[in-house]
């Protein structure tokens, strides 16, 4: 009798054959079955396996985390809390890294959290040289300008939002290759740390792109970015650009002339009010008639009128209520919004009319009682309404 | 056996199966594609940062019905109004309630009745009023408590609350769940970043019971420890984490949770709002905001999150399952019949060709083939005719893809930031997923057919009551008494 020793493939062959044979017998929707059902165990175990890996690099992670706080919160506290602008020699030894502290990027990024906290418990206290220094000594630039030019979309992505809350000191030119990638995602967090940080012509993506597609995220994102260049005395882009830019971009336009209603840039009212006249856009009319309102501008008054009664009823809700914020205690505007008042078919644009009314001075006040006393029965719900101080009549709807 | 049977099962049925299973497959890789997409771009705490600071974040109304909720309503009205977010209102409707829950509002909220001047746009039952606040506590100040005659559902109470809210968008939940602090945040983001217009967002629900909750806020949590919430709580995670992430990912999501869901208010009025008499009112309500915008020709999305933003208590014994499956199998059904023409409706877009269809052939017919399964078995074995060596087999495979399914779940759970304390709690997820094939699914068989019996014979149904036994609270004198109070929605009709 000859004995054979199975090398390694040979010794799965035949396993798998006496498998085979096996199931043989069965039926075909059996063995199809059992295929599977085997495929299934396969998976199971990955998966089992990929969590428990996951878990415990977590795990480390989070321990490596919690570690940094404990040694380094209250150094990290000194020395950006110091007066005196530190030099990186005094920064590193208060700090007293470890002799063999490198660049890893697990190592950076497990300082993040402890620096994002200090960040926000200390807020304006913060010495801003210092904090620039703390994140020099821990190599945070150089590991944010790797994890976005080499790393996954991820942590592109990730490393750009931990740059704008650490405020971190990083080269405008590490983002400029994404600036027109087509991830529209990573995109957006480029252009954004562009805008944040950028000297030169830092919003010049959002006046030259033709396939611009700006979303509420955007408006969201880039109106804090504005509020961080204004509290950083960095220069404001200019808005009327933006609302001329072409082709036309409808959101930015409106995002443009909502940011200098925002900013109170009353400067740039009678280019508005210039656009308001050759406006077709009911969007874009209601915010230049909302900043023009909110800017008191008076001399658009005579623009609202004229526009207010072939406009739709969004719009003249909007134009009443830009009256009633200029309140220039003009007679004319009172009867005007008095005589709408009686003749409008929609019920919210009556009751803003008479909250508007209501508001517009002692005339106004007036003016509200001698339609209270004029009017039906079936009016006399909203009167009552704008009246009760309890209920805040500017958020009906 | 007649032969037509036996074709019947060794085709038909092995091929339906088949489609079953693969479904799973298909949404579990849509949901994984979907899950990565949300972990690569997605930073929550980045997220509410920036819209905490915006001036352009909008505003969002909370509407919550309560009937004969006096002894929670005062705890859970706080944590509502305790909710972070810019700006809020929370509008409760008190649905003509027969114990002390006005009363207790206004006791405690300083409530006076005010002069509102309320239109119907929406058809309700009579509204009796409104109070606010004479407070000068600025959280008061959010608070709206509508007072109605009782309509006898939850639907009605709801579009009294949207005839008064005052945002654009507003989430409807019940008074009894238990709210993230920051799901606002959660449930407003995705129509920030999508560039269709966002018609309603549904968020992840999961069970309150077995965790820890403190004045109405979620402390702890934790999975609940008896079986058929945990059962529950298993069957809302995976329908949540992958059925409707999966559909959602291809915009053809069929359902946002009555217990938590934000809506567009301006397309819910036009919709016509809830359907006081169906059964399945949000899934219902979805189909009728979708039908509106398709006949209306414009493009929109219903969007799932895979955050945890609510908490809701399940039921805790089989009656109490037996009422809300009937009901919830009623519904569906009921659903069907209303909406029949979209169904393969070109009209209807991916809802009438893809969601509709998918959802008919997969969970309304399922529970007739699977009951027609253990006919056949138990048929069989008293022949004394049964394969032992085929079923078996048929029975692992199945219930290893069960297995297989739960950890792709906890996979999915802790990749999108899971919500549990500790991460030995999915033990009890293991736990019941090694019971959920031979325990909980047949008897919900059971009590889907039930349903369809009721719904196909008319028989006279009103909304059940469930008996609540309240969510561990750290502090025992907190600690609710049993209630009486509506079943939580359906979460995947």
């Amino acid at each position: 009798m000859e004995y054979y020793t199975l090398s390694r493939y040979a010794y799965w062959k035949y396993y798998i054959l006496i498998l085979y044979y096996r199931l043989a017998e069965y039926p075909p929707v059996v063995r199809a079955w059992f295929v599977f059902g085997a495929i299934c165990v396969l998976l199971l175990v990955l998966v089992v396996l990929g969590n428990t890996l996951r878990y415990f690099s977590h795990y480390r992670f989070e321990r490596l985390s919690r570690h940094n706080s404990r040694r380094y919160w209250k150094r990290m506290r000194e020395i950006i809390l110091s007066e005196r602008t530190l030099e990186l020699a005094e920064v590193s030894s208060i700090l007293e890294l470890p002799k063999n502290y490198k660049m890893k990027a697990r190592q950076c990024r497990s300082f993040i959290p402890t620096l994002l906290e200090l960040k926000r418990s200390l807020g304006d206290r913060i010495s801003r040289p210092n904090w620039v220094r703390l994140l020099q000594v821990l190599k945070m630039p150089a590991y944010f300008e790797d994890q976005i030019l080499s790393r996954s979309t991820r942590e592109r992505v990730q490393a750009f939002k931990d740059v704008a809350d650490l405020d971190g000191n990083l080269k405008e030119a590490v983002a400029s290759r994404y600036l027109f990638t087509k991830d529209r995602k990573l995109q957006m967090h480029a252009r954004l740390h562009a805008a944040r940080f950028g000297t030169s012509y830092p919003f010049k993506v959002l006046e030259e792109d033709p396939n611009l597609v700006f979303t509420k995220e955007m408006v969201v994102k880039y109106h804090n970015v504005l509020v961080y260049r204004k509290e950083n005395g960095l220069a404001m882009p200019n808005f009327i650009r933006w609302c001329n830019r072409v082709p036309l971009n409808e959101e930015l336009r409106i995002f443009a002339v909502n940011e200098i209603r925002l900013f109170g840039r009353k400067e740039d009212c009678a280019e508005l009010l210039s656009m308001l006249q050759s406006s077709r856009e009911e969007e874009f009319s209601c915010a230049l008639i909302r900043a023009l309102g909110e800017l008191k501008y008076v001399p658009a008054e005579k623009e609202f009128c004229h526009r207010y009664l072939s406009a739709s009823f969004t719009e003249r809700q909007v134009l009443a209520e830009a009256m009633g914020t200029i309140g220039s205690d003009n007679p004319e505007i009172l009867k005007f919004l008095s005589d709408d008042f009686l003749q409008s078919t929609d019920y919210v644009t009556r009751m803003i009319l008479l909250r508007v009314i209501y508001n517009y001075g002692a005339r106004g006040r007036e003016e509200f009682y001698r339609l209270k006393e004029s009017t039906a029965g079936e009016y006399q719900p909203y009167f009552s309404h704008i009246e009760c101080d309890l209920i805040d009549s500017s958020r009906y709807a | 056996m007649p032969e037509w049977l036996d074709y019947f099962f060794n085709y038909f049925v092995i091929v339906y199966s088949a489609m079953v299973l693969l479904s799973y497959v298909a949404m579990a890789i849509l949901a994984y594609l979907e899950h990565r997409k949300h972990y690569t771009y997605h930073d929550d705490a980045y997220t509410i940062a920036e819209l905490k600071k915006s001036p352009y974040t909008p505003g969002v109304s909370i509407v919550a019905p309560a009937y004969n909720e006096e002894k929670t309503v005062i705890t859970n009205v706080k944590s509502l109004l305790s909710l972070d977010y810019p700006d809020f209102e929370v509008v409760i409707v008190n649905d003509g309630s027969k114990d002390r829950t006005l009363e207790l509002l206004i006791e405690n909220f300083d409530l006076v009745k005010v002069p509102y001047a309320y239109v119907e746009k929406i058809k309700t039952k009579p509204f009796r009023g409104l109070y606010k606040t004479r407070s000068d506590n600025p959280a008061f100040k959010r608070l709206t408590v509508v007072d109605k005659v009782n309509g006898g559902t939850k639907a009605d109470a709801s579009n009294a609350g949207v005839n008064v809210v005052s945002n654009k968008f507003f989430v409807c939940t019940d008074v009894d769940c238990v709210l993230d602090k920051y799901a606002l945040y959660r449930v407003i983001w995705p129509t920030m970043y999508s560039t269709r217009r966002v018609i309603a967002v549904s968020a992840t629900m999961r069970m309150s019971n077995g965790s820890m909750v403190e004045e109405g806020k979620m402390v702890e949590a934790h999975p609940p420890h008896s079986l058929i919430p945990l059962f529950q709580d298993l069957e809302y995670t995976r329908s949540f984490l992958i059925g409707k992430t999966a559909l959602a990912r291809i915009n053809a999501l069929q359902n946002v949770s009555g217990g938590f869901g934000m809506f567009d208010r301006e397309i819910v009025i036009k919709a016509g709002g809830y359907d006081g008499d169906s059964f399945a009112e949000d899934m219902d309500m979805v189909a009728r905001m979708i039908r509106y915008m398709c006949d209306a020709g414009e493009d929109y999305r219903v969007v799932q999150i895979p955050e945890t933003c609510c908490w809701t208590e399940g039921p805790s014994n089989f009656k109490v399952l037996n009422r809300q499956r009937t009901r919830w199998g009623r519904g569906l059904l009921q659903c069907f019949t209303v909406h029949h023409d979209m169904v393969w409706n070109r009209n209807y877009r991916r809802y009438g060709m893809l969601t509709l269809p998918y959802i008919m052939l997969f969970e309304l017919i399922a529970p007739v083939i699977e009951f027609s399964g253990y006919l056949m078995v138990l048929y069989l074995f008293l022949r004394g005719a049964v394969n032992y060596s085929t079923i078996w087999i048929a029975f692992l495979g199945l219930y290893i893809f069960a297995q297989l399914l739960t950890m792709v779940i906890i996979s999915y759970d802790v990749w999108v930031g899971t919500s549990f304390k500790r991460k030995a709690d999915y033990l009890w997820f293991v736990l019941a997923s090694l019971l959920e094939p031979v325990i909980y699914h047949p008897i919900n068989v059971f009590f889907s057919l039930r349903g369809y019996w009721k719904h196909i014979w008319g028989t006279q149904m009103v909304w059940g009551n469930m008996t609540r036994k309240g969510v561990q609270q750290r502090h025992p004198q907190a600690n609710p008494q049993p209630l009486q109070q509506p079943e939580p929605q359906n979460p995947d009709a």
